[in-house]
């Protein structure tokens, strides 16, 4: 097991360096003088070469990279070109309202979506089995923003339920429509491999065997299959809170809800370019720290992994 | 219905036709059955129909901006003057004619006052010809371009978006997955990198980032998109050329010598398209999915092409403000309808290739 983690961790490593030289790559393909978007179209050139010299835009590519890399790490990634704060520092702040966005919304799908896919099993091939499914099918193929916006008219304005925009700090209403509308996607996917999932393991014969014992179907489902249809579930359970961080971006930018995906969002739109890479990078460490943590996750689980 | 594969007989005991048949035949007929894939396949038939004969079946010009109809409902009908217009026409709203001699008309502009016009530069000989009462079936756009013929043209940039990126997506992907699936080793180390690497990035962060370094419009879309989807298919590729390289008919290529690029073109690919058709379909639809993101937030196709996604970055203020939500319905509908299609028709060919399943 320990070797396992240690193998692992390296590999991480390894891949967050690709990841931090990908996104310093981004920002330099980036048409345009950095110093001079800075500054303003105005600027003379006076300026934008003591801006140019301060960023260190002037040195070779190579010296550069490492300058950046040597800072990434030590967790310094700029000031934002609009706001002129520390980067890092806005990063941090906004991320725990787009963790909350996020986790809300994962559990509620995880929750409704494996009852829903229990049920779809359970009574397989029944009209209710069927209904689900297409909803299922429908869930996954709603743009996010498409059904953000719906949700907003419906709810947020003809019915006026739930307000449109806006963060949890002026009440919990605040979170209810940006939640559902990130748990739909999930919770399709996760309903129909639970389906799928325990199909298989009902028609395994330990199944047959606890039925035959006289088991109360609660506890067969309960007990038995489940526990044994788990691994895939799992599986797309942690892929999809990957997933829901990034599709809580657009959620954020739909509902004015003050996280990470705003601010990538509103970065990019104002080519600032140090919150770009700085949101960018962000995002893809989350993805590969929550990777590394669930491999070590499965290998609990399924102790057969490990020697892979 | 069929379900098991009969032996033509005409008569008894003489047996017509009993060649065998491929995979594909077998899958396509066990697709057939599939009557949701059916209905997703059909779907998709109609759209192609629709892009393909925009011209014919749109009502207007989409990009045909009548600016006194901005921002009109469902069904709204317009008095208009037909003018001739370089080489096409240009609507002028009236509130009513006046009067008309032989060389002049005479009518109330849209803000009520009087105007005229020679008859020389209006559309046609008649009035019926030259002042018609136009429908606009979904309304107007802020513009006052028609709704329904902008969501027809509209279904041309998500179809080519998301066929050509999705093949960018199938290239790539299969090319880096067979090389790596092939040759193993620290070849397969390298790409496995890349491939972890370009994963750990949030697809939409890092569209709409690549968008931002190649520029706003129709071909940096189509790269950005298909940079980010042929991760997927690499890694179904890869997995299938693994197993595939234990078999004993690859292992009689290599004994009889074949170089690699024939054993792999020849001999493993065609094995691996099962998989590989069904990822793509399913990249199809995500491709679509993320062009529409892509314009909605004003990157990717530029007005005034009509773009279903950009339709809704259009109306989207308008549901806020409760006026005209149609604006951002309908092209919402239209994207889901496509994605819904051909997430049907992928499923069904997820069942119909799968061979482990009983015919």
């Amino acid at each position: 097991m320990a070797a396992y983690i240690v193998r692992n961790f390296f590999y991480t490593i390894l891949i967050l360096l690709g990841v931090i030289t990908v996104t310093f790559c981004l920002l330099y393909v980036v048409p345009g003088d950095p110093a001079r978007i800075m500054l303003g179209q105005r600027a003379d050139v006076a300026s934008v070469e003591a801006v140019r010299e301060e960023l260190g835009l002037n040195k070779p590519l190579y010296v550069q990279y490492f300058r950046f890399l040597g800072k990434a790490v030590q967790g310094d990634l700029g000031r934002s070109y609009a706001s002129n704060r520390d980067v890092v520092q806005t990063i941090l702040d906004k991320f725990p309202a787009t963790a909350l966005l996020a986790i809300t919304a994962l559990i509620l799908s995880a929750i409704v979506g494996v009852l829903i896919g229990i049920i779809s099993a359970v009574k397989s091939y029944t009209l209710l089995d069927n209904a689900s499914m297409l909803f299922a099918l429908f869930g996954i193929s709603f743009p996010t923003f498409a059904f953000g916006l719906i949700m907003a008219l419906v709810f947020g304005f003809w019915l006026k339920w739930f307000p449109l925009s806006g963060y949890i700090s002026e009440g919990p209403a605040y979170l209810v429509l940006p939640m559902v509308t990130l748990a739909l996607r999930p919770l399709a996917i996760i309903a129909r491999i639970t389906r799928s999932s325990m199909l298989d393991a009902m028609s395994q014969d330990y199944v047959r065997t606890a039925k035959a014992k006289g088991l109360s179907q609660g506890a067969v489902i309960f007990k038995h299959t489940l526990r044994n249809a788990l691994n895939p579930i799992v599986t797309t359970i942690s892929a999809s809170l990957a997933a829901t961080l990034g599709g809580a971006y657009f959620i954020e930018y739909i509902f004015n809800w003050p996280g990470i995906g705003l601010l990538a969002f509103d970065s990019i739109l104002k080519l600032d370019f140090p919150m770009i890479q700085g949101t960018v990078l962000f995002s893809a460490v989350i993805f590969v720290v929550i990777n590394f943590l669930v491999d070590i996750l499965y290998a609990v689980l399924d102790p057969k992994i490990k020697l892979d | 219905m069929e379900a098991v594969e009969q032996p033509i007989i005409a008569e008894e005991g003489i047996i017509i036709d009993q060649t065998p048949k491929s995979l594909w035949y077998y899958s396509w007929k066990r697709l057939r059955r599939n009557k949701l894939a059916m209905i997703g396949l059909g779907i998709i038939v109609i759209l192609f129909f629709v892009a393909a004969t925009a011209e014919l079946i749109a009502p207007f010009n989409p990009n045909a901006q009548i600016l006194e109809y901005s921002v009109k409902p469902i069904g709204f009908q317009g008095n208009v003057l037909i003018k001739k217009f370089d080489g096409d026409v240009q609507y002028i709203p009236i509130q009513g004619i006046i009067k008309e001699d032989a060389g002049k008309v005479y009518y109330k502009d849209f803000s009520g006052s009087e105007a005229n016009i020679d008859k020389s530069e209006l559309e046609g000989d008649s009035q019926k010809e030259w002042n018609k009462e136009l429908t606009f079936h979904l309304g107007t756009d802020r513009f006052g371009r028609d709704v329904l013929s902008r969501l027809i043209y509209g279904s041309r940039v998500s179809l080519s978006v998301g066929i050509i990126s999705e093949s960018i997506a199938l290239f790539l992907g299969i090319l880096f997955g067979a090389i790596a699936g092939y040759f193993r080793g620290k070849t397969d180390g390298v790409i496995m990198w890349i491939i972890n690497v370009v994963w750990a990035f949030p697809s939409i962060l890092f569209i709409i980032a690549l968008s931002v370094v190649l520029g706003k419009g129709f071909w940096q879309a189509f790269v950005a998109i298909g940079l980010t989807g042929w991760v997927d298919i690499a890694r179904i590729v890869r997995g299938q050329f693994f197993s595939l390289r234990e078999t004993e008919y690859i292992e009689a290529t290599k004994a009889m010598g074949f170089k690699a690029p024939r054993v792999i073109i020849k001999h493993m690919l065609p094995n691996c398209m099962g998989p590989v058709i069904v990822t793509g379909t399913v990249g199809l639809a995500t491709a679509i999915l993320f062009e529409a993101s892509l314009s909605f937030l004003g990157l990717g196709v530029q007005p005034p092409t009509a773009s279903w996604g950009q339709m809704i970055f259009d109306g989207y203020k308008y549901i806020i403000a409760g006026s005209n939500w149609g604006l951002a319905v309908f092209p919402s509908l239209a994207i889901m309808i496509t994605i819904f299609a051909v997430n049907l028709v992928g499923d069904g060919l997820r069942d119909a290739l799968d061979p482990k399943l009983k015919r």
